[in-house]
């Protein structure tokens, strides 16, 4: 109860005002996410704003039945970083290495997927170079084969590896876009292709947002 | 005590009677930019709809801070110098990754400046940006050590903290200027008077454009703009400043004046503005996403006339 009112609170006040005002993000096709009551969120990686900029375009009802995923070694190093990245993210958090005993991340993921919760995926894993994308881990092609009847929705952020990069500490606003693709349902059943189905409609929003927004230099004629 | 009292009402009568013409203007272009935009929809007719829907926020701004408290003029300004350097620094092409840390020491000065406009301490508020800002962020860069293209940082990053924040920051000290005798409207009057002049002054140089625009002014920056639409919107300018001088100290003479030059002004910021953008490629303003920024494309003229306005005004009546 108390875990739901924090976030909804946190999320639908403060961060929502200080990702607009202060941070300037600005969302692109919203309603996307709105229209659906499961989904799993499929986006592109810079920053440790992603999250919370996705958080941050939920609704109400979904804020609390969504939960990105974060890597346990990485945000579970410290109690305290743990228990703050369930409690203010709503993380799920796995385990990156395979050898380790218990249960697997992937059945962590389908566990909630069957719970009736929605994810939030980046499926490059790390945050990589500012602004540049990498190649997907196949966790999410398994995912949707396993639950074809919930939909994914690819979403492009732009910026936000610019405001926070990995390796600084320093919060600089800048302008950032959190593009929204339409929500879509898996056809094939084979993980690869699901894969590279995801991953190229991830650089076709990329690739329309360029056309939009991003300066280009060209010659005066 | 009743609530005409309360108000000032009295006292400040020009100021009032001047909130309800432009609540009567905005009604009046809100409704004919609404019916023109189902006649004729496109880009112009939605970026005229686009206009309207700034001035409603700052019609509101500029009642609530009349009637509550002045300190939200300064909070409301600050915030619009805020988004435009941050909507200017993220479209700038030129910047290095390395200048992250020096845009803060940029985003800090805007509460100062504000600060300083507030309590109204002119002769820091004229130096803080020009002068110890123009000297502390190139001795950062310099500090920080990454020599490679360090010149294009130095002269970006004072620059655009004089479009966005020196200049904006005018319009908020406009309200800290003293009282004079014999002038009632005071700041306020004052701050309505060149925001009006300048809103204004772009929408009759587009109309009169529209209707006998032949001879293009300067095709290479600004396509749209021609010596027909300039020259018209300059005159309609100089008459509005003729008729609207009872809210400010000028005399029929200076308000003349007063408003060529804030038309020269206003004509000057668009295309400064539209020059820049096309450096960078970006779009024009009549982007289809909605939510795009933009605040630039709004402030342009502003942030040219505003210093201009204040410093004719400052000498003219206030040294």
């Amino acid at each position: 109860m108390i875990k739901k009112f924090t976030l909804r609170v946190i999320y639908l006040g403060a961060m929502r005002f200080f990702l607009k005002l202060i941070v300037g993000v600005k969302y692109i096709n919203k309603r996307v996410v709105k229209e659906q009551k499961q989904f799993i969120l499929v986006g592109n990686h810079n920053s440790h704003l992603d999250a919370m900029a996705l958080m941050a375009s939920l609704n109400w009802r979904q804020l609390p039945n969504t939960h990105p995923i974060a890597a346990a070694d990485y945000f579970g190093g410290t109690g305290i970083k743990a228990r703050i990245s369930k409690f203010l993210i709503n993380a799920i958090l796995i385990k990156r290495s395979k050898d380790e005993a218990g249960e697997k991340p992937l059945d962590q993921m389908s566990k909630a997927l069957s719970e009736g919760k929605s994810l939030i995926l980046f499926p490059e894993g790390s945050r990589g170079e500012p602004e540049k994308m990498q190649e997907f881990h196949k966790g999410i092609g398994v995912l949707l084969t396993m639950h074809p009847h919930i939909p994914y929705i690819p979403v492009y952020i732009s910026g936000l590896g610019k405001v926070l990069p990995k390796g600084e500490r320093l919060l600089v606003p800048f302008d950032a876009y959190v593009t929204f693709g339409e929500a879509s349902w898996v056809k094939s059943k084979e993980v690869a292709s699901i894969v590279q189905e995801v991953h190229s409609e991830i650089i076709q929003l990329k690739d329309n947002f360029d056309k939009q927004y991003k300066p280009k230099k060209k010659d005066h004629a | 005590m009743n609530i005409l009292d309360q108000i000032g009402f009295e006292q400040h009568k020009e100021v009032y009677s001047i909130i309800g013409v432009i609540i009567g203007i905005l009604i009046l272009s809100t409704v004919i930019f609404y019916i023109l935009g189902k006649l004729y929809p496109g880009d112009q007719t939605s970026e005229l709809k686009r206009r309207t829907r700034s001035w409603w926020i700052m019609a509101t701004i500029f009642i609530t801070a009349t009637v509550v408290h002045p300190i939200i003029s300064f909070i409301a300004f600050g915030l619009l110098s805020f988004v435009a350097l941050r909507e200017l620094a993220s479209i700038s092409t030129n910047m290095r990754n390395e200048d992250r840390g020096v845009i803060i020491w940029c985003y800090l000065a805007i509460p100062v400046q504000y600060y300083l406009a507030y309590i109204g301490w002119f002769n820091l508020f004229i130096i803080f940006i020009p002068v110890l800002m123009f000297i502390w962020i190139p001795f950062i860069l310099v500090i920080r050590g990454y020599t490679t293209r360090i010149s294009s940082s130095m002269s970006i990053l004072p620059t655009q903290l004089m479009f966005t924040v020196f200049s904006i920051s005018h319009l908020a000290y406009l309200l800290s200027l003293p009282e004079l005798p014999n002038f009632n409207a005071g700041g306020r009057g004052l701050l309505l008077y060149v925001v009006f002049l300048t809103e204004m002054n772009d929408v009759f140089q587009f109309i009169w454009g529209k209707l006998f625009g032949r001879h293009k002014i300067i095709e290479k920056v600004s396509p749209n703009k021609t010596w027909e639409g300039f020259i018209g919107g300059l005159i309609s300018t100089i008459f509005m400043a003729y008729f609207l001088r009872f809210l400010t100290p000028f005399t029929a003479m200076e308000s003349w004046f007063v408003g060529a030059i804030v038309g020269f002004a206003g004509f000057i910021g668009d295309i400064i503005v539209s020059a820049v953008k096309r450096d960078i490629g970006i779009k024009d303003t009549g982007s289809a996403i909605p939510g795009h920024g933009g605040i630039l494309d709004r402030v342009d003229s502003l942030a040219i006339t505003a210093p201009v306005f204040f410093y004719l005004v400052y000498n003219l009546h206030y040294a």
